[in-house]
């Protein structure tokens, strides 16, 4: 059973639906009692850095995830706000902490020319590093909408990147951690195969 | 690189999918859920809805509804159409919406709009941006007859943070003759948020003529997908031949 982390401000509706469409098993849930059940997690997000964690903090969910991440080492997926937080620190709006379980920091994209926009966002062709999460992919283009990207401390957990001004992190994998910028449940084709793909690693 | 977008549009009357000329004249084109399984079956980038005659007839856009047309969706879905409240949003995106579109408020109620922006963040507030060229100027397109330019609204909504510009020629909408370059371009000059264009693609020349005089994020279209043998890829296919930059389908 996958549990798919429901705190409030992010967009959950996308997620399940995708998790449908591909016949995966999953409940939307906060309660301690059914993360701790299930063998998969899936960590969606849209916002800000500060105020993910600070929610997740208020749902005391920031304890349960590392405990069942790092000690009990399930399958996670974090997606978009979902993977910034895992990093050491983030800096949206200001500097703040988040659940370190990723080595690394969460900066606003400098994208080097006043001609290339923030947010990314639209459809962004990936450099796929590592093959195994993007196999069977009908198109290398996914949906991205962020402003801040995640810069990890070693960079052989990078399994995909992505160009925008600045190469930037597409996809994370570390053990039992994958990260991803992109939203698969919004990538078409592309998207559920990847989740066909994650929930098969 | 960031892909150039084609976005279909879904404008809908409270029963049924409509298509209107100069925003007038409305013609029946369907049903929104089979619509949308077709657009989505088809591979699409994005997609809007709206209805349009949800503010007019002061009712709330159906959430019911819009669950069946975002289940069809696996792609970003926008929708508008009488939001005049923080819990409107709130609905939507809890339905499944990842944008939403806002027009009469945006113009009567700026407020609102700022409220919005900080409330949900900018990424998920389009602005509609209707508008009219009397033969000097753009002007705002509204309900109240107010006399508004396209310049001081869309300057005001650029510096409310809003996340993108929905723009639409009340002048091309329908006609199928070639999109509003001049407003394309004009619009451009305004902001730097993603511009999506629309009104007037009866063809897939019509995009290619917008995508190499302007730099514009997307272009969005509906007479086209109802009235012709043309499908988003025949866009796309024409587009990429001539190198520029769309996802493939």
């Amino acid at each position: 059973m996958i549990a798919v982390i429901d705190y409030g401000i992010n967009n959950i509706a996308s997620v399940a639906k995708a998790l449908k469409k591909i016949n995966a098993e999953f409940i939307v849930t906060n309660q301690k009692k059914e993360i701790e059940d299930s063998d998969t997690i899936i960590l969606p997000g849209v916002g800000s850095f500060l105020e993910g964690m600070n929610t997740l903090k208020s749902l005391d969910l920031n304890t349960i995830l590392i405990r069942e991440i790092k000690e009990k080492k399930k399958k996670f997926l974090g997606i978009c706000l979902g993977m910034q937080m895992l990093a050491t620190k983030g800096f949206e709006p200001e500097e703040s902490l988040g659940l370190d379980l990723i080595g690394g920091k969460v900066e606003k994209i400098n994208t080097g020319s006043p001609f290339i926009k923030i947010p990314h966002m639209g459809w962004n062709n990936i450099k796929i590093i590592n093959p195994a999460l993007f196999k069977n992919l009908n198109d290398d283009n996914f949906y991205f909408t962020h402003s801040y990207h995640f810069i990890p401390d070693e960079f052989n957990i990078v399994s995909a990147t992505v160009t925008h001004g600045v190469e930037m992190v597409a996809c994370l994998e570390k053990d039992n951690i994958v990260a991803v910028q992109f939203h698969p449940e919004l990538s078409q084709q592309a998207g559920l195969t990847f989740l066909k793909n994650f929930l098969e690693r | 690189m960031i892909k150039k977008r084609i976005i279909p549009v879904m404008t809908y009357n409270g029963m049924s999918l409509i298509k209107t000329k100069q925003f007038d004249k409305p013609r029946m084109v369907g049903n929104p859920i089979q619509a949308a399984r077709v657009y989505n079956a088809r591979n699409v980038d994005e997609l809007a809805f709206i209805d349009i005659y949800a503010t007019k007839q002061n009712r709330k856009i159906n959430i019911e509804l819009v669950k069946l047309i975002l289940n069809e969706c696996f792609m970003p879905v926008s929708v508008g159409g009488g939001i005049s409240t923080l819990s409107d949003i709130r609905d939507l995106l809890h339905a499944g919406a990842d944008k939403v579109i806002i027009k009469n408020s945006a113009i009567y109620h700026p407020e609102f709009i700022e409220e919005a922006v900080l409330t949900f963040g900018s990424q998920c507030i389009v602005i509609a941006v209707d508008a009219i060229f009397d033969g000097k100027r753009y002007k705002i397109y509204n309900s109240q007859g107010l006399d508004i330019t396209l310049e001081e609204f869309v300057v005001k909504m650029h510096k409310l943070n809003v996340g993108e510009f929905l723009i639409t020629s009340v002048n091309h909408e329908g006609m199928m003759n070639g999109f509003d370059i001049n407003l394309a371009r004009i619009m451009y000059n305004l902001t730097d948020k993603p511009n999506i264009i629309h009104g007037g693609a009866g063809n897939p020349q019509h995009f290619l003529e917008l995508f190499n005089q302007v730099n514009i994020s997307a272009a969005a279209a509906a007479s086209i997908f109802h009235f012709t043998q043309y499908t988003p890829k025949d866009i796309k296919d024409l587009l990429k031949q001539n190198n520029i930059p769309v996802r493939n389908v």
